[in-house]
């Protein structure tokens, strides 16, 4: 049973606080990943789980075991690095063995599991590589390898794909979800990319200046977002998000209620271009950029901040051209003055 | 090429320029490596043809003349001479001593100051002080400091109740001395080379083998260690080139003695050309010194080249 429980961590460099009290449940065998912006102490809370980084304050238990001054190799963690730090001067055989080799594992269990390792990861060819004979997928698979030849009871990702092509990070992506789901293993992964996030995931934390802004599964944080920040940060194009008061008369008329709501927001896939008589929003395009499948377009509304919009098709209007736009109840999002969320259904007045 | 025009004169096609791009490019391409290509053909390629030529000779510098010798000279240094054997096994002695003492040292050393900590830049630069301070200056230092009973070094032991040995004038001690103190001087260098690869080494690979259960000794001798094998090729090659060069520190602390215990190629070669004239053999002595470092320079070349395959 590995469940992960982290109770009012913090960590300070000096007089800087850079992980500020983080309460967290991690279930066992549950893939949770931490997101946020650069700078937001999502690296910082994994080294500190990892035990390369020490910890400050709170308490940090693995299972049933405190672990704050447990050692890092003690913690019964394997780590994929972002730079994969695989040893140049080994090969693929030597760096996935070297975990066991350094606790003194005889060298027939070490072969059994490197080369059982190999199998799983598809390296049964590598094995008598060296790293620079290998492609960034290919070392990508090997760190991950090395991390499960050790059986830990977590795993943890450093942001594993931002070396790697885009096409290449579709693809590690599915390959480390199908290896979750055979393995099974508690996981936390670290990135900075929403859309990894999301397609990863089974429960996202959302980091902001070392505080958890919102943990919830992908749907919950794109349909339910607690606060402005979540809202934007996740999904992409991002929400678009204005003053209510800058749309409060179109918002009436179409008998939306906004309570004592100060933001609204939407999606930009949730606007529609429709006739005149069905629009609620009115604007003028000022720039449409071509996106294969359709158009994004960036909408200027009256007294309100540019808002982007998806268009599906080939028929995108053009800039210049005035669009009228529509959207349902439910896919308005309200914020109070602090961009708290207003948890409510928006009603029809 | 002449042709007609639409009124009917000739006109020629112009003429390409002489400076071409191409020309201006290469005229422009030896005049920057001109400075270099001259010194070295005056101060390296000038004097070691006149070397291989007077290694040749027998040169007398009172008469001036000059009567070519053939091989004599070396064969007066390799059969003939048992000083020469002498030097050659003082020169490995003090390469053997010196090189493993100053690279353990800059290891060691680099290994404590490579990450930064408060002071970490002052501990450096005493350290790498030496390698700038005049060696002159240094070897005097030494030599004041390593005389017998009145020198500060035995009268410091003497403290402890160890009665220590006339440094400079005893042939076993007066070889650990100069290779000692040259070391102090010499490591600096080599512990700034070494901060320099420890530096370089990502912080990823260490954390890895520690997240793995690797102790301190085994992510030095399985990561570190082997990492660095590429500087520390490099720092012995350089650092045996330079034990088989010196002469500074022997000629102002020793002078080859006692008992020409100390009496190593690059002085040997100074006394034969400078005290006894003997130019002709000098050369023929630097000739073999000049084999003895390519030889070094060229292992060092191959086991750099298998080192990168």
């Amino acid at each position: 049973m590995t469940r992960l429980t982290v109770r009012n961590l913090t960590k300070s460099f000096g007089k800087i606080e850079v992980i500020r009290g983080i309460d967290l449940d991690v279930a066992d065998g549950e893939f949770v990943v931490f997101v946020g912006p650069s700078g937001c102490g999502k690296s910082t809370l994994l080294r500190m789980i990892s035990g390369l980084e020490t910890i400050s304050g709170g308490e940090l238990w693995i299972g049933d075991r405190k672990v704050n001054e447990v050692q890092a190799a003690k913690r019964g963690l394997a780590m994929v690095f972002q730079s994969y730090a695989l040893y140049p001067h080994l090969t693929v055989r030597q760096n996935m063995g070297f975990g066991l080799k350094v606790r003194k594992e005889s060298p027939d269990e070490i072969e059994r599991r490197v080369n059982e390792a190999a199998r799983t990861l598809q390296l049964d060819k590598l094995l008598d590589r060296y790293p620079r004979e290998l492609s960034g997928g290919q070392r990508q698979r090997v760190a991950i390898g090395r991390a499960i030849v050790g059986d830990p009871q977590v795993f943890l990702f450093d942001e594993p794909l931002s070396n790697l092509d885009a096409e290449l990070r579709v693809h590690m992506r599915a390959e480390i979800a199908a290896l979750h789901r055979r393995l099974g293993n508690t996981t936390i992964y670290v990135t900075h990319d929403q859309i990894e996030a999301m397609t990863l995931a089974d429960r996202i934390v959302v980091l902001r200046d070392g505080r958890i802004e919102q943990v919830g599964s992908p749907k919950e944080l794109y349909a339910r977002p607690d606060n402005v920040f979540v809202a934007q940060f996740i999904g992409s194009p991002k929400m678009n998000v204005c003053p209510v008061e800058a749309i409060r008369s179109p918002l009436q008329r179409a008998g939306f209620s906004t309570g004592g709501a100060t933001q609204a927001g939407l999606r930009p896939e949730h606007l529609r271009i429709v006739d005149e008589a069905e629009g609620i929003l009115c604007g003028r395009v000022s720039i449409s950029e071509y996106t294969g499948g359709g158009a994004l377009l960036h909408v200027e509304l009256e007294g309100a901040p540019v808002f982007l919009v998806e268009n599906s098709g080939d028929d995108a209007p053009q800039p210049g051209d005035i669009v009228h736009l529509a959207f349902s109840g439910s896919d308005l999002h309200l914020f109070d003055a602090e961009g708290r969320a207003c948890h409510r259904e928006p009603e029809l007045a | 090429m002449a042709s007609l025009n639409e009124t009917g004169t000739t006109v020629r096609a112009p003429r390409a320029p002489w400076l071409t791009l191409k020309r201006r490019e290469t005229i422009e391409g030896w005049l920057f490596v001109s400075p270099t290509l001259i010194g070295f053909l005056i101060f390296f390629l000038g004097p070691l043809i006149a070397v291989v030529f007077y290694s040749l000779s027998e040169w007398n510098l009172l008469s001036q003349d000059t009567t070519f010798v053939g091989l004599a000279n070396y064969e007066d240094a390799l059969t003939q001479n048992p000083d020469f054997w002498q030097v050659i096994r003082n020169s490995v002695i003090f390469a053997a001593g010196l090189v493993p003492m100053n690279m353990a040292l800059a290891l060691a050393l680099a290994m404590a100051l490579a990450r930064p900590f408060r002071g970490v830049v002052f501990f450096r630069t005493i350290f790498f002080a030496p390698v700038v301070t005049s060696a002159v200056a240094w070897a005097i230092v030494w030599k004041f400091l390593l005389q017998g009973d009145a020198g500060a070094v035995n009268q410091m032991l003497a403290t402890v109740g160890i009665d220590g040995p006339n440094w400079l004038r005893e042939p076993n001690w007066a070889m650990a001395a100069v290779i000692v103190t040259r070391v102090l001087k010499m490591v600096g260098l080599n512990m700034i080379l070494y901060i320099a690869a420890l530096q370089s080494i990502p912080r990823d690979y260490e954390e890895a083998a520690r997240l793995e259960g690797a102790s301190e000794w085994q992510i030095f001798r399985m990561v570190i260690w082997p990492l660095l094998a590429p500087t520390t090729l490099i720092i012995m090659v350089i650092t045996t080139i330079g034990s088989f060069k010196v002469f500074d520190h022997i000629y102002l602390m020793t002078g080859g003695g006692p008992e020409n215990g100390t009496l190593v190629l690059a002085f040997y070669i100074y006394q034969q050309a400078f005290e006894f004239f003997e130019i002709g053999y000098a050369s023929a002595l630097a000739m073999i010194m000049f084999v003895i470092v390519l030889a070094l320079t060229v292992v060092q070349l191959i086991l750099r080249q298998k080192g990168s395959t």
